[in-house]
C-alpha cells in the first residue's frame, strides 16, 4: 500500500517501519495485520474512530504492547522488539500523550532531565541541566518559559512544551503526538503547529493524531486511516479531501450505521427548570418526552457528563428545580434518582459502571438489591434468573451468569451495565458515551437497544463524542459548551456542519478560557 | 465462578490446618485434649469475636487499627461505671459495649465525612482511645466482681466455654449477614470498586459507617468478656490485639485490597493461629519462636492466595 506514495522526497528506508502488525487482547484481535511506515522529516497524522486501534499501534511503537507473533517492526532498516517503554525511548521514539505525564512539583528543567540529567562526578550539574532546557525550550520558541517554573503552576500549553521538550533531550527522532490540541486555545493551537513544523524542518519524524481536520490539512504529510483494527489506507494529504477521509474512517453511510427506528414521541418524562451546578452546568432548561432521545453533542469539558451527574444526584443541583412527570422532584443522591427512575450509564465503564471483580449475576442486580431481597435476605433464585434473563435479552455473549464480568469484551461489559438499569424499570435513561471503545458490532447492537427501549416509552438521553452517533441515534440534539445550552436542533436540521459549528464555535472562547484558567 | 474461588482457597487453608493440627499432635499429649481444646477455645473468643466486624473492615478495603484501643478504653469504663459511680453492673456492661459502638462510629465518621484514609484515621483513635483508657484509669484497676459475672468468662454450658457460645452464633450471624443479605452484597460491592457502587446506588457511607459501628460495639463486647475472663480491669487491656485479629482475617483469605473475603475463612485462619501458638508451647518452642512461624505461616497462605488470584482472574 505504501508504494502508491512517489510525490513526497523521502529517503530511501522509512525511519519506522511496521509490517503486518496485529495485537489481540482476551481473543479479540484488534489491530489486524497493519503496514505503517514513518520517514524522517514526515508529519504522518493517524485517523480513524474511537476503538478503531490508533491507541494500540501507538503503544506498540512506543514499547507499552507486544505485538502478536508474525509482524516486524524496524527501525531504520533494523528490525527490533521492544519489550519494555525504556528500549522504545532509547531507538529515539518518544510520545506525548493526552494525559500529560509531568511531575507537577518539580520545575520545568528538572521535569525535562528526568532520569538522564547532566552530572558532574556523582552530583547533578544544575547549571548544564539549566542551560541545556533553556536551549531546548528556545529552540521550540519558547522563550517565555522559565525554566525555574514549578510545572504544576504551568497552562496546558506550556506542560505540552515541556513534554516536547523533554522527549527532544532523550534525541527524539520520531516524536508521537496523541490529540494534542484537544485541550488547547486557539492561540496555543497555531502555536503548537508552528513547533511541529519547526521540528519536521529538523528532520523528526511525527505520527499526529487528531480529530481535527483542518489541522490535519494544515500540517500531515501523509495520512493514514484505520478502521476496526484494520488499515484501510495510506496517501499523501494532497490526493484526499475531507469527505475522503471520512468515509474512510467510517466505511459506509450514516443510515447504515445507526439503526434509528422512529416510534412516537409521548408526554413529558423529565423536565429541567434553570438547573445549575456551581459553574460547571448552568442555567439549563429542557423537556424530555417518553420515547424520546436526546442527543447531548458538545466538546470534552462542555458540561455534558456534568448535566448527567446533576439530574443522577453524583453532584446535586445547587439551584434550579427537576420535574418527573410533573411532579417537582429533589435528587441528592444516585440512590433517590434510582429509586424515582432514572438511571443513568456512566461514560467510564470500567471505573463508574462495573465491578469487573465480581460476576454478571452481582453486577446486574446491584441496582435493584432491595426489590429483589425479602428481610435483606437476597433471593438467589430470582437473582440467577434476572442475569440468564439479561444475557438473553441484551445478547451478552459469556459463559454464563456466573463470568466475571471483567472478562467479558468491551461491548459485552456496556450491555452488562445497560441490563443493571433496564432491570431497575426506569422511566429516564441517561447513556453517557454507550459505545466508546467498543466495536463496530457491538456499537450497533447497543443501538438497536437503545431504539428498542425508546419504542417501549422510555425517555432516553445520549451523550457523545462522535458526531456521527448523536446525528445517527437522536431525535432533537442539544449542544453544549461552558456548561450552558447553547442550541438545539430538531433531527431534521441537524447536520454535522451546524451541529459541529455549534459544538466549537459559539461561546467557545468562553469554555477554552475556562479550561486555561483552571489549569493551574 | 467467585464463590467456587474462595471455597478452593478455603480448602486449601483447611487442609492446611488439619497437618498442622496433626503435626502438633505428634509433639505433644496434651494438644489433642478436650480439655486443652475447650481451654484454647475460651482464650481466642476475644480475638475471634473482633475478628468478625473485621473481615468487614477489610473488605471494604479498609483497616480498623483501633480495636484493641476500644477494648482497653471499654474494659476501663465498665469498672469505672460500676465501681466508681456505682451503677449496677448489668447496666454497666451495656454502656460499656454502647461506649464501644461509640468509639467504633467516631471511626466510621472521620473516614466517610472527612475521607481520611482508614489506615491514618484508626492509627490516630488507636492512640486516642488508649489514652482515654490510661487517663481514666489512672493506672489503678478494679477487681472484686461479683461471682455471676465470672459465667461469661469463666463458665461454662453445656460443658462448653461460655465465650465459644457467643463466638460460635456470632460467626454464625456476621456469615450470614456477608453472604446472604443486602448488606453484605453492598460490603463487597464497595470493596471492589467503591464508584461503581455510588454510581449503583449503593449507599457507601451508610454501609461503612455500620461496619467501622459493628467494629466498636463488638470490641465492647470483647471487653465485657475479656475483664470476665481474667477478673479484673487493666487499661493496658488489648494492647496488640488488633494485629491478632488482622492476621487470622488475612489468612482466612480476606484479601487486604478490599472485594474478597469470607467469614468460614476468618474462623479457620483464627483457629491456625491459636492451635500454632498453642501447639508450639506445648512442643517447647519458646514464645518468640512462635511469632515466627506464624509469621511465616502468614507470608505462605497470602502467597497462595495470590497464586489462585491470578490464576483465576480475567
Amino acid at each position: 500500500m505504501t508504494t502508491t506514495l512517489a510525490t513526497e522526497d523521502a529517503s530511501a528506508t522509512p525511519l519506522v517501519q511496521l509490517r503486518n502488525i496485529s495485537k489481540t487482547f482476551g481473543g479479540i484481535k484488534v489491530l489486524k495485520n497493519v503496514d505503517f511506515d514513518v520517514r524522517r522529516g514526515e508529519v504522518h497524522a493517524l485517523l480513524g474512530e474511537n476503538g478503531a486501534g490508533k491507541s494500540t499501534l501507538i503503544k506498540i511503537l512506543s514499547g507499552f504492547h507486544h505485538p502478536d507473533e508474525g509482524g516486524e517492526l524496524t527501525v531504520n532498516g533494523a528490525p527490533v522488539a521492544f519489550s519494555a517503554p525504556r528500549d522504545a525511548r532509547n531507538a529515539g521514539i518518544a510520545t506525548v500523550y493526552q494525559e500529560l505525564l509531568l511531575f507537577p512539583d518539580m520545575t520545568v528543567a528538572e521535569n525535562i532531565f528526568i532520569g538522564h540529567a547532566p552530572r558532574t562526578g556523582m552530583a547533578l550539574d544544575w547549571n548544564e541541566m539549566r542551560r541545556r532546557a533553556r536551549a531546548l525550550l528556545d529552540d521550540l520558541d519558547s522563550p517565555d518559559l522559565d525554566v525555574d517554573a514549578r510545572v504544576g503552576g504551568l497552562s496546558v500549553a506550556n506542560r505540552q512544551r515541556v513534554e516536547i521538550a523533554k522527549a527532544l533531550s532523550q534525541d527524539a527522532r520520531l516524536l508521537i503526538m496523541d490529540e494534542p490540541t484537544a485541550s488547547l486555545a486557539d492561540a496555543d493551537v497555531r502555536r503548537l503547529l508552528d513547533v511541529v513544523r519547526r521540528l519536521r524542518a529538523r528532520g523528526v519524524a511525527i505520527i499526529y493524531i487528531s480529530h481535527r481536520m483542518p489541522e490535519i490539512f494544515a500540517l500531515a504529510d501523509r495520512v493514514t486511516v484505520l478502521r476496526d483494527g484494520a488499515l484501510i489506507g495510506t496517501r499523501p494529504i494532497g490526493e484526499v479531501d475531507d469527505a475522503a477521509l471520512v468515509s474512510m474512517m467510517v466505511g459506509r453511510s450514516i443510515d447504515q450505521l445507526f439503526p434509528k427506528v422512529t416510534v412516537p414521541i409521548g408526554a413529558p418524562v423529565l423536565e429541567l427548570r434553570n438547573v445549575s451546578f456551581k459553574d460547571e452546568v448552568q442555567d439549563i432548561s429542557l423537556v424530555l418526552r417518553a420515547g424520546e432521545i436526546l442527543g447531548i453533542a458538545g466538546l470534552v469539558g462542555s458540561g455534558r457528563t456534568e448535566l448527567a451527574l446533576t439530574i443522577f444526584g453524583i453532584t446535586p443541583a445547587t439551584s434550579g428545580e427537576i420535574l418527573l412527570n410533573g411532579e417537582p422532584v429533589t435528587i441528592r443522591s444516585p440512590r433517590q434518582a434510582r429509586d424515582i427512575g432514572i438511571a443513568y450509564v456512566p461514560e467510564d465503564r470500567g471505573l463508574q459502571g462495573l465491578v469487573k471483580a465480581q460476576t454478571i449475576r452481582e453486577n446486574v442486580s446491584m441496582a435493584l438489591l432491595s426489590r429483589i431481597s425479602r428481610a435483606s435476605i437476597v433471593n438467589r433464585a430470582l437473582e440467577s434468573s434476572m442475569a440468564r434473563d439479561a444475557i438473553a435479552r441484551f445478547g451478552i455473549r459469556a459463559r454464563g451468569p456466573e463470568q466475571r464480568a471483567g472478562q467479558l469484551s468491551g461491548g459485552n461489559q456496556q450491555k452488562v451495565v445497560l441490563a443493571k438499569w433496564v432491570a431497575t424499570n426506569p422511566k429516564v435513561l441517561i447513556m453517557d458515551e454507550p459505545t466508546r471503545g467498543i466495536d463496530v458490532g457491538a456499537k450497533s447492537e447497543i443501538h438497536a437497544l437503545m431504539c428498542k427501549l425508546a419504542g417501549e416509552g422510555l425517555a432516553v438521553i445520549m451523550i457523545s463524542s462522535e458526531l456521527p452517533e448523536v446525528l445517527g441515534m437522536s431525535d432533537r440534539i442539544l449542544v453544549m459548551n461552558g456548561g450552558r445550552m447553547v442550541k438545539t436542533f430538531d433531527r431534521s436540521e441537524a447536520t454535522p456542519d451546524v451541529v459541529g459549528a455549534a459544538m466549537t464555535h459559539a461561546g467557545a472562547a468562553h469554555g477554552r478560557a475556562e479550561q486555561a484558567g483552571s489549569a493551574p | 465462578m467467585t464463590l467456587r474461588s474462595f471455597l478452593r482457597h478455603e480448602a486449601v487453608l483447611g487442609f492446611l490446618l488439619i497437618v498442622v493440627l496433626f503435626l502438633l499432635a505428634q509433639q505433644s499429649d496434651k494438644f489433642f485434649t478436650t480439655a486443652n481444646i475447650l481451654n484454647q477455645g475460651r482464650l481466642m473468643a476475644e480475638v475471634g469475636l473482633i475478628a468478625l466486624p473485621m473481615t468487614f473492615v477489610i473488605i471494604t478495603g479498609g483497616i480498623d487499627l483501633s480495636v484493641g484501643s476500644i477494648l482497653g478504653l471499654c474494659a476501663i469504663l465498665l469498672g469505672v461505671f460500676w465501681h466508681n459511680l456505682g451503677l449496677p453492673l448489668p447496666v454497666a456492661m451495656v454502656l460499656a459495649i454502647v461506649v464501644g459502638g461509640i468509639a467504633g462510629l467516631i471511626n466510621g465518621l472521620i473516614i466517610t465525612r472527612f475521607k481520611v484514609p482508614p489506615l491514618i484515621a484508626t492509627l490516630a483513635t488507636l492512640a486516642l482511645y488508649r489514652g482515654l483508657a490510661e487517663g481514666i484509669s489512672q493506672a489503678r484497676s478494679v477487681r472484686g466482681y461479683p461471682d455471676w459475672f465470672f459465667v461469661l468468662g469463666q463458665g461454662e454450658v453445656l460443658g462448653v466455654p461460655t465465650q465459644l457460645w457467643i463466638l460460635v452464633i456470632f460467626a454464625i450471624i456476621a456469615a450470614a449477614i456477608l453472604g446472604l443479605t443486602t448488606f453484605g452484597r453492598a460490603t463487597y460491592a464497595v470493596g471492589a470498586n467503591e464508584t461503581a457502587a455510588r454510581f449503583s446506588g449503593i449507599n457507601v457511607d451508610r454501609t461503612k459507617l455500620l461496619i467501622y459501628t459493628g467494629a466498636g460495639l463488638i470490641s465492647g463486647l470483647a471487653a465485657v468478656i475479656f475483664v470476665s475472663r481474667v477478673s479484673t480491669t487493666r487499661s493496658d487491656m488489648g494492647t496488640g490485639v488488633e494485629l491478632d485479629v488482622i492476621t487470622a482475617v488475612v489468612l482466612g483469605g480476606t484479601s487486604i485490597f478490599g472485594g474478597r473475603g469470607t467469614i468460614i475463612g476468618t474462623v479457620v485462619g483464627l483457629i491456625l493461629v491459636q492451635a500454632l501458638k498453642n501447639g508450639l508451647a506445648l512442643s517447647g518452642v519458646k514464645g518468640d519462636g512462635t511469632i515466627v512461624v506464624i509469621g511465616l505461616v502468614l507470608i505462605l497462605a497470602i502467597l497462595a492466595t495470590n497464586l489462585f488470584s491470578r490464576n483465576g482472574d480475567g
